[in-house]
């Protein structure tokens, strides 16, 4: 229960982060603090407690994934990590950050590090990698929102972990399929990994290829240098205790499964070695401080890849020790950096000196740090590293390649010693220089402090350290605590002692005799032929141009040239139809009234297509839609056709509004397009009348309608079955039809907001009596008093008695616009919105409400449920409280065509003139949406 | 018969007017196009049967199949909208038909 009380913990502190900045703006960045370490020691309680616990919580029963957590020595060791340096970069933060209220700032960082947690106490593969997801995400908008340069670096960024992501799901399916479970711990304990060597092999090349891409590996190893724009709180959090050790933790927690597959140590050692090397060396290159770390994470994560390659129970203590040390002393070295940039305004190398003597605390931190991270007793980074050269010296058939492994490891070394002692040698010594007041930058010195003096007594107490790590060990390793070898400062003379000293040395050598030689070979040169950055961007260039040219070929504006395909697909299904005809349907011969509507619809098809005026080309196209509306009254579905009859009026308005801003008369059509189009209608009206012959009316009816008609007024109460397949059996279609019309609302409103009305053509008014809107609106207003209200009322009305008779939420809804519409219509001019309604609102409320009444649901058990209740006798259903939300939906979009395209045009160009009125005309709109 | 000469007929009208320059045109074309899909529908659910599902314990070797009934009834409201705003998109940016031309775009598209 404790576990998901810190999982819970951690999120609700991501959703009160607005709260908290509002009330204490950056120094938030205490609360945040404060909040991580009582998360820290909820875990730690149920650790000490408890020992390995698992909750369970059902969240797909069906695919058989639950909110699965479980608190193991690796989980509890890695959620210590991310929740002790997030708090001390909180504390960071609240000094570091300018902005006066750091929202979005704080809201990501919390974000991540509840992500974070998620990841390392999940115990189920669908949580793990939403997890590993969230936590992409959070890192590609933390670098998004850095600066205005950080577009193309986070963009880069998210590409590289996001096709790391998706190798990780291609993990989880593949090991859910095969092992049919997706808790994690059964999973991972499947006999098939040992058994199917192609399954292994495949699982553990996703995952090493996943926890690549995350942990910075060559060759994706760009994106984390590159992500360098972000600032320095994020930049330590993300090199130290997140993003990249997600991957370490990924890598760890499939070890003893993965390693089943010879694949996983090959992979891992050959990119982790050669990571590890090429990484130093970059970092020996550059002169940005900042720049220097970020290599350097790249090189100690493939030290780290490396070493969990080669999966002994030493090897795996090794890394797991490296986690904590690693993650010590790059959060205190970033944050060091960022301190210092602060306080002398640079961070190159060339340009610091003299800091012992200027900033001595501040100073004395960054170099406790940085011996640490060249691997110097007695800190931590010195028994972490002492660790690793062991692993591999002492590692199982080791052979010539062993010997190369090894060799590479301690060359990593050298060039970690030599790119450490840079970053000292040149910026402590030298005369004083002007800083900045350290009073300002307090906090920030006791984060850096917290984390290097840590790593220094970490060194000095490895044993407690080794208590800690132990229980990962055991884990990461599959083998018992009791076997995991213990962690001392003093392990007597013994090669890897030898080598670590020879490394040292080997790195100071390099720095302080030789550095001429080293930075005239190395600064400002290309080691690889590519950078990685380029390729990203090349490739990711390269896809939008190729979106570009396949695009070309439909970029025009003629309809004609995109209709073109689909109406020669409708004739090659006219040939299919054919070369499939079954004879005709049974029982159609024509009746009389059939016959009739044919005539009607025809003579309207004729009428609009020979139109020389568009009015007249408007009302074909009415009588056309009368004629459906009788084919569907006698086809026995009365409440279609009322739903079309009242779509027709309401179109034939909307037609109306629009025909105002166009000329009367319809262009004349050249000879040749009227011959081409003609053929091309011909063939499609044969096509259309084959299948539909030849597709339909050979079967009985269909089970599923039959099932609608016996049983839908036992199960639903109601007895209009149309009705009852909308809001009761498929509310679900209904509410996806809902959005629909709210989206189109939203559109069309966003469409008059961003582009211009074209103007009204210019035509001489007749001013007689009958064109003078004044007085020819007289007999509609007498009957409007009348009738709005009548028709108001049978909008309520069919609302109601939708469930049991013709009615319901669509026609309810066209009835009480066809009211509204009246009343707009009746009025004597059109200069000022008649119906101002707000009808972003209404058509978003219309969606709140199914979406609420579908929630109700769940009281008996599943989304859009209708629940039913007896009151004095009278039967209630939640599914009329779903056809309210049908209807308000519904009249929201008819409201936003009435409201924006009613308006009179010529009032439309005095907004475009004064964009000031447009713009509170916006913020009205605004302030009208709840 | 009748019914599915009535949706080769709209059909028909539909792509005729579709391939038409003018932009009413084209939305009365997609109008057109509309009604012809949604009597397809009805097809669907066979044209012998048209009693009205309405009422209690209906036989259905007689009643009108409801389910093709409910998609039509929602899709013509959403064809409205998506009408609604074909027309919006017709009467804004630029006009579309002044000089009453009908080129065939390329003049548009430079």
């Amino acid at each position: 229960m404790s576990l998901l009380l810190a999982v819970g913990l951690s999120w609700a502190l991501v959703a009160l982060g607005p709260l908290l900045t509002r009330a204490l703006g950056r120094r938030a960045g205490y609360a945040c603090a404060a909040v991580l370490l009582g998360v820290a020691g909820v875990v730690t309680a149920a650790w000490m407690t408890g020992g390995e616990t698992r909750v369970d919580v059902p969240w797909m029963p069906a695919l058989d994934v639950g909110l699965r957590l479980r608190l193991d020595g690796l989980g509890f060791l890695f959620a210590l990590v991310v929740l002790v340096v997030g708090a001390l970069v909180m504390v960071y933060s609240a000094a570091y950050v300018r902005a006066p209220r750091p929202t979005a700032f704080y809201v990501l960082m919390t974000a991540f590090a509840a992500a974070m947690l998620t990841l390392v106490l999940a115990d189920d593969l669908v949580v793990l990698f939403v997890a590993w997801e969230l936590t992409t995400v959070c890192s590609y908008l933390l670098i998004l929102r850095s600066g205005p340069d950080a577009g193309p670096p986070a963009t880069r960024t998210f590409l590289v972990t996001a096709a790391g992501g998706l190798a990780l799901l291609g993990a989880v399916v593949t090991v859910a399929v095969r092992t049919g479970t997706t808790d994690l711990t059964a999973a991972l304990a499947d006999p098939a990994w040992q058994q199917d060597p192609v399954f292994a092999g495949a699982v553990a090349s996703l995952v090493a290829f996943a926890a690549m891409t995350k942990s910075a590996q060559l060759p994706f190893h760009a994106w984390l240098p590159d992500a360098m724009v972000a600032p320095a709180p994020v930049s330590a959090y993300l090199h130290a205790a997140a993003m990249v050790k997600a991957g370490i933790y990924l890598l760890l927690l499939f070890a003893p499964a993965a390693s089943a597959s010879p694949v996983w140590p090959a992979v891992l050692i050959t990119v982790g070695l050669a990571t590890c090397v090429m990484g130093a060396l970059f970092a020996l290159q550059r002169t940005d401080l900042k720049e220097l770390l970020a290599y350097s994470t790249v090189s100690q994560l493939g030290l780290l890849v490396a070493v969990i390659g080669v999966g002994t129970p030493t090897a795996m203590l090794a890394a797991v020790v490296h986690v904590v040390a690693h993650a010590l002393f790059k959060s205190a070295a970033f944050m060091s950096v960022g301190l210092i940039e602060k306080r002398t305004g640079t961070r190159d190398l060339r340009e610091l000196r003299g800091l012992a003597r200027s900033m001595p605390w501040d100073a004395a931190l960054l170099a406790i740090a940085v011996v640490s991270m060249a691997g110097v007793a007695p800190t931590l980074g010195f028994v972490s590293k002492e660790t690793v050269l062991e692993a591999f010296f002492s590692a199982p058939d080791a052979g010539p390649l062993g010997l190369l492994a090894a060799g590479a490891v301690v060359l990593g070394a050298v060039l970690t010693a030599a790119y450490s002692a840079r970053m000292v040698v040149g910026t402590l010594p030298g005369p004083r220089c002007d800083v900045a007041d350290p009073r300002p930058t307090a906090p920030m010195s006791v984060a850096v402090g917290a984390a290097a003096l840590g790593g220094l007594g970490a060194g000095l107490a490895v044993a407690s350290v080794g208590a800690l790590t132990a229980p990962a060990v055991s884990v990461a390793a599959g083998v018992d605590v009791d076997d995991v070898g213990y962690l001392s400062l003093w392990h007597g003379v013994n090669p890897a002692l030898l080598a670590s000293l020879l490394a040292v040395a080997a790195g100071l050598t390099l720095v302080l005799w030789r550095r001429g030689p080293v930075d005239s070979l190395l600064v400002g040169r290309r080691l690889l032929p590519v950078a990685g950055t380029e390729v990203v961007q090349r490739a990711h260039d390269g896809v939008i141009r190729l979106g570009r040219r396949v695009g070309d070929l439909t970029r025009s504006d003629a309809p004609a040239r995109h209709l073109a395909v689909p109406v020669v697909l409708l004739g090659g299904g006219a040939v299919v139809a054919g070369a499939l005809w079954r004879g005709l349907p049974e029982g159609t011969a024509p009746g009389p009234f059939d016959v009739g509507l044919l005539v009607v619809v025809v003579a309207g098809i004729v009428a609009v297509a020979r139109a020389r005026s568009r009015l007249t080309a408007v009302v074909a196209v009415g009588v056309v839609g009368f004629g459906v509306v009788l084919w569907f009254f006698v086809l026995g579905a009365s409440d279609v056709a009322l739903t079309q009859l009242l779509v027709e009026i309401l179109t034939v308005v909307v037609l109306v509004f629009v025909l105002r801003r166009m000329s009367r008369r319809l262009p004349r059509v050249r000879r040749r397009r009227a011959v081409g189009t003609a053929a091309a209608a011909v063939a499609a009206g044969v096509a259309a009348t084959l299948g539909t012959l030849v597709f339909t009316g050979h079967r009985p009816p269909s089970e599923v309608g039959d099932f609608f008609l016996r049983e839908a007024e036992e199960l639903t109460g109601g007895t209009n079955v149309v009705n009852t397949i909308l809001v009761d059996f498929r509310a679900l279609d209904t509410l996806g039809e809902l959005v629909v019309l709210a989206v189109a609302a939203a559109a069309i409103a966003a469409l008059l907001d961003a582009r211009r009305a074209v103007d009204v053509p210019q035509v001489p008014e007749p001013r007689t009596v009958v064109a003078d809107p004044g007085r020819n609106a007289v007999f509609l207003q007498a009957l409007d008093r009348l009738l709005v209200p009548v028709m108001l009322g049978a909008s309520l009305y069919a609302l109601l008695r939708g469930h049991t008779a013709p009615g319901g939420g669509f026609i309810a809804a066209l009835i009480g616009a066809c009211a509204l519409v009246l009343a707009y219509l009746a009025a004597p001019t059109d200069d000022v919105p008649r119906v101002e309604r707000p009808y972003l609102a209404i058509a978003g409320a219309g969606v709140v409400v199914a979406v609420v009444t579908g929630l109700l649901g769940f009281v008996d058990g599943a989304f859009l449920r209708p629940l039913h209740a007896y009151v004095l006798g009278v039967h209630l259903t939640s599914a009329l409280v779903f056809d309210v939300g049908v209807y308000l939906a519904v009249l929201g979009v008819i409201l936003a065509a009435v409201n924006r395209l009613g308006l009179s045009p010529a009032g439309d160009d005095r907004r475009d003139a004064d964009p000031r009125d447009q713009r509170a005309d916006l913020d009205r709109e605004e302030v009208r949406v709840p | 018969m009748t019914l599915a000469l009535t949706v080769g007929a709209l059909t028909a009208g539909a792509v005729h007017l579709l391939l038409q320059r003018d932009l009413l045109r084209v939305v009365l074309g997609a109008v057109l196009l509309s009604h012809a899909v949604n009597l397809l529908l009805f097809a669907s659910g066979g044209v012998l049967r048209r009693d009205e599902p309405l009422g209690a314990d209906l036989d259905p070797a007689t009643t009108a199949d409801p389910l093709p009934q409910a998609f039509v009834l929602t899709a013509i409201v959403i064809a409205f909208a998506i009408t609604i705003y074909l027309l919006v998109l017709a009467v804004t940016g630029r006009r579309q038909d002044v000089d009453g031309s009908d080129d065939d775009g390329r003049e548009e598209a430079a």
